[in-house]
């Protein structure tokens, strides 16, 4: 807050700041605006030459277009099932790893932690080529499992990255203090440091739930036949037809699976900053 | 600096001395008797990201020289040893040159445009009261949130010809913007910069809110300008975090794949916006030439490693300890 | 330094032991199945039309008779889009577990598809099958690769010149005669009713395009006994492409709307009434007649060079075949019977205006239905197969014509170079083949 206030001596400018602040915010909103808006106008305004702005019959069409395709809740599920078992696994994984290369000293310790930086490097689309095979020499194509392995092991060296600056952050004389207490290792890891560093977790979540979610390469390459295994992104492309882009179906379609990260996104939204503050800080 | 190579000057006196000969430690930690511990609690990490990511690109690294085509796969000739063949292939190919300097020059105007707009608009947060930073939070979350896939088709329909709002109110009539190879791919750089500025918006404002007032104050009351105060107190105080952003940028810029096969359909009208990435998807899944979709995915392994190390060599310039 | 060090050698070990080790590359895939259930579910994947709705219901009703008579046989239809295919089909070849039972497939595909040892071999069913004798030779050949079977026929697909009558008729015009005309004709309705492509044309449109090149003598590739031979830069191919890509630009079809289409877009193009002519087939009639053009057009053979003459089209059509892999073989091969007998193909004529592909049958809807016979008229004067080499499902998935085309619309390339460029291609694809 403190910042603010040495910026209050010139008003006309900050008046000015606050306009474009808002112009901007309108600008940057004004995308998803329009597509909430295409999936609530009624078909005929859609593929209108006359763009408008507003609608005065909202309808729920497309929506109802959208829910009623094949198994629609189905892949909303497998949508949430995916991207929640890759969170919740990731952010522990991460936060055990986070552990290890922060509170020990160990050989190969930085060589590892050079190994997570490089890792996040890994383009993951050229991963897909190998992937495919390996996927298919356990058997796992066309389950949800050929996309939660993969997600996991590519949101991991990010997150155990990120997680880094909130476990260096618990101070080691709470650890002393701990084990002059007589607590075990393992009591302080989960009972101590664990919600400690629950903020940063849920931080580093944001990216993994994203990644996971937003995903398409990978479940239109490895969910080949099973529909029944297929996640949301595969729901939306079934708007694009040959003939002519359905774009109500598409907008509406959009709209669902935007809405449920956004929830979650304004859910952590004030431990996402906080939490972005202290990762790069260190 | 000096700290870090201390601490890991000499494995080979561990290696020689055994157990209790090691290196010496730059703070007394409880953890001093770790033993196998920090190694169990990266075991389950470990055994992730070998199984599917370090094996994976080793056996990307393998198949990028073989041949290895749709008839090799299910089985129909058996997989042959090509060495480089497939990579004097690729460098024999004009296309990929075009593609690789496409990709270079996109994602770097994506990296400035994104760190401009997004440096900006944090200094600018900081000038305005509690409802408008709101509203510009929350409306940049907003663009963070969605999912490539949908915003890419939202901005794909914002910019239809017959469709979208977008050219009505510019006056462009049915201008398609992506038959020309610029306004697609500059349509597709609005279209990341939308959903990528957020990231860097939100970490410098958390950044600049961690300076001290007083520092900022006194150079205000010194009568800078706001350029001069970014110049000369806020970036070199960010550093440290301008460099996080930076290399994150990059890498996602330079990796992007949705946004591309999404807006231009798979890589725009005769391949014109093709980048690495969607080229090797193409290669390896469209025309099932899995060695030659696997050697341009090595390429670019290589040269994000490249900026890997340029990355760690800033870091360490600046002492940091990993 | 020491950091990067640190890096390089992990770095270096990998590259070193990917060249050392390629023992352990991944595996190919045994497609072969070994069991053949009599009851379970049957997994179908069937293309994405224009207006598939007609389609759907003609093969939901075999499906539901076919159920009927085989107990315990469950069948799942999915519809998958004709553009990416290749990738889908291609994924199913190599993870057999997830792949489908049987599968549509261009005829273009064939050769490539038996190559990857996807489809199963079904001479002995084709032979026993008593429809089967009236298959017409091309079609029958469109299914046979080194004289075994690889599927059933399901319909032919033969291209026309679909025109506005009443835009003709109002402009006070006649359907053109030959190339030329065409090509006037198209630049005239144009200039007098700009807000119709004259021709609707697509640089993605890779069948529309090759009766230009054919009418003109050229060909898209020359057999040299084993293998083939690009001839898509000979001065008549040239000539051809000359031609199909003179009609990108404003005085016919903008380049910057046209060059991206593919060949749905130009009949939707023409059934939602923005074109006065369309390069459409036997199969876009539902598409056409479900538009706002209904009643209001017309289709004559697609003109060839000399005044009077048809261009040789392509003879186009999709079959239905069994996958090696299937674990319901029996099932399987009943299944693609009762999807292309004589009775679902004549559904489907009436609902798709797909050419029957039994010569009986397309005689008998030609006398019922008049719109058929320019179609008829087309494959009377001959029409031409693309190269029948595996390598044509590589050229054909790389997108290396539609390149051509589009580098020429867009201006990117004259019609020498790009087509140089396409011919390079197309020989490194055939020689990849062998």
């Amino acid at each position: 807050m403190s910042t603010r206030t040495l910026l209050r001596v010139r008003r006309p400018g900050r008046l000015a700041a606050e306009a474009a602040a808002l112009v901007i915010a309108v600008a940057v909103a004004f995308p998803l605006y329009w597509m909430v808006l295409s999936a609530f106008k009624p078909a005929g305004e859609i593929q209108s030459t006359e763009a408008r702005p507003w609608t005065l019959a909202p309808s729920l069409d497309s929506f109802r277009r959208v829910f009623e395709q094949q198994d629609f809740g189905r892949y909303f599920l497998n949508s949430l099932v995916v991207a929640g078992t890759v969170v919740i696994a990731s952010a522990l994984i991460a936060f055990l790893a986070a552990t290890a290369v922060t509170r020990f000293r160990f050989r190969f310790r930085t060589t590892l932690l050079i190994m997570f930086l490089v890792a996040q490097m890994v383009p993951v689309e050229a991963l897909t080529i190998p992937l495919f095979f390996l996927m298919r020499d356990f058997g796992q194509l066309n389950t949800l499992g050929s996309l939660i392995l993969p997600h996991l092991a590519f949101s991991l060296p990010f997150a155990i990255w990120m997680l880094r600056g909130f476990v260096k952050a618990v101070p080691e004389a709470l650890e002393e203090a701990a084990y002059i207490d007589g607590a075990s290792r393992t009591r302080f890891l989960w009972q101590i440091l664990f919600p400690l560093v629950f903020p940063g977790l849920v931080a580093t979540s944001v990216f993994s739930f994203i990644s996971t979610w937003n995903d398409f390469l990978f479940a239109k390459s490895f969910i080949i036949s099973d529909t029944s295994q297929s996640t949301l992104p595969m729901a939306l492309l079934v708007f694009f037809k040959p003939d002519e882009n359905d774009w109500g179906g598409i907008m509406a379609a959009s709209t669902v699976m935007t809405v449920p990260v956004l929830v979650f996104f304004v859910l952590v939204q004030r431990r996402l900053v906080s939490g972005l503050g202290g990762a790069v800080k260190d | 600096m000096t700290a870090n190579t201390t601490v890991y000057k000499a494995p080979e006196t561990s290696g020689a001395g055994g157990a209790p000969a090691r290196p010496p430690r730059r703070r007394a930690s409880p953890a001093r008797r770790s033993g196998w511990t920090p190694w169990l609690y990266l075991l389950p990490a470990l055994v992730t990201l070998g199984g599917l990511l370090v094996y994976p690109i080793y056996q990307l690294g393998l198949i990028s020289f073989l041949e290895y085509t749709q008839a090799q796969v299910s089985g129909g000739e058996p997989t042959t040893f090509q060495g480089l063949g497939n990579y004097a292939t690729l460098f024999g190919d004009s296309q990929f040159w075009q593609v690789l300097l496409a990709t270079v020059v996109f994602a770097a105007a994506c990296v400035v445009a994104t760190l401009f707009v997004g440096c900006a608009l944090a200094v600018l947060l900081t000038r305005v009261r509690a409802l408008p930073r709101l509203a510009l939070m929350m409306a940049a979350l907003g663009a963070w949130a969605t999912p490539a896939i949908t915003g890419s088709t939202v901005w794909v329909f914002l910019f239809d010809p017959d469709f979208g709002p977008v050219n009505k109110v510019l006056g462009l009539g049915d201008f398609s913007w992506t038959y020309g190879r610029y306004s697609a791919f500059a349509l597709v750089l609005l279209e990341v910069l939308w959903c990528s500025f957020p990231f860097v918006m939100v970490t410098v404002y958390a950044g600049i809110r961690a300076i001290p007032t007083e520092v900022l104050e006194a150079a205000s009351l010194d009568g800078a300008s706001q350029w001069r105060i970014w110049r000369s107190v806020m970036a070199p105080m960010l550093r440290p975090i301008l460099i996080v952003v930076t290399i994150q940028s990059i890498i996602w810029d330079f990796k992007v794949f949705t946004q591309i096969y999404v807006m231009t359909n798979g890589g725009g009208i005769a391949g014109q916006n093709l980048v690495l990435n969607v080229y090797a998807y193409q290669k390896a899944f469209a025309s099932s030439q899995y060695s030659l979709g696997s050697a341009i995915g090595v390429v670019m392994l290589v040269i994000l490693l490249a900026v890997t190390l340029v990355y760690l060599r800033l870091v360490r310039r600046q002492g940091e300890e990993l | 330094m020491k950091l990067s060090a640190r890096i390089a050698a992990p770095a270096a070990a990998l590259v070193l032991a990917g060249l050392t080790a390629t023992a352990c590359a991944p595996g190919t895939s045994d497609t072969d199945a070994g069991s053949d259930d009599k009851s379970g579910t049957l997994r179908v994947w069937l293309f994405q039309e224009v207006g598939n709705k007609p389609k759907e219901k003609v093969v939901d009703a075999a499906v539901a008779a076919f159920e009927k008579s085989h107990e315990g046989a469950k069948v799942e239809i999915e519809y998958i889009p004709v553009d990416t295919r290749a990738q889908r089909i291609k994924a199913a070849f190599n993870d057999p577990k997830s792949a489908p039972d049987l599968i549509e497939y261009g005829n273009t595909d064939t050769a490539g598809y038996v190559k990857d040892g996807g489809l199963a071999d079904i001479s002995k069913e084709f032979a026993a099958w008593d429809e089967a004798k009236d298959t017409d030779p091309a079609a029958k050949q469109s299914v046979t690769v080194g004289g075994n079977v690889y599927g059933a026929p399901l319909f032919v697909g033969v291209r026309a010149l679909y025109y506005r009558t009443d835009v003709f008729e109002d402009l006070g015009i006649e359907p053109p005669k030959s190339q030329a005309e065409l090509i006037s004709t198209a630049k005239k309705v144009h200039k007098e009713k700009p807000d119709l492509y004259g021709l609707a044309v697509g640089g993605a449109y890779t069948y529309g395009a090759m009766p230009f090149i054919w009418a003109h003598g050229g060909e898209l590739a020359d057999e040299t006994g084993v293998t083939y031979e690009s001839a898509i830069n000979s001065e008549k191919a040239r000539k051809g492409i000359e031609a199909y890509t003179s009609l990108f630009g404003d005085d016919n079809c903008p380049a910057a709307k046209c060059a991206a289409m593919g060949g749905n877009a130009t009949v939707t193009a023409f059934a939602s009434g923005k074109a006065a002519m369309a390069i459409g087939g036997d199969f876009s009639h539902a598409a056409v007649e479900e538009g706002t053009v209904k009643g209001k057009y017309a289709v004559v053979p697609l003109p060839g060079v000399e005044e009077g003459s048809i261009a040789p089209a392509f003879a186009g059509g999709n079959n239905i075949g069994v996958l090696k892999s299937s674990t319901h073989r029996t099932l399987a091969v009943d299944l693609m019977k009762s999807l292309t007998g004589k009775k679902t193909q004549a559904e489907m004529f009436d609902a798709m205006g797909f050419l029957p592909t039994y010569s009986d049958v397309r005689d008998t809807v030609a006398k019922k239905e008049p719109f058929v016979e320019p179609f008829v008229k087309t494959l009377g004067a001959g029409a031409k197969f693309v190269p029948a080499s595996p390598a044509w499902g590589q050229i054909d998935a790389s997108l290396i014509l539609p390149t051509m085309f589009q580098e020429i619309a867009s201006g990117r390339k004259d019609v020498a170079a790009a087509s140089d460029d396409a011919a390079t291609k197309m020989d490194a694809a055939f020689a990849d083949a062998g």
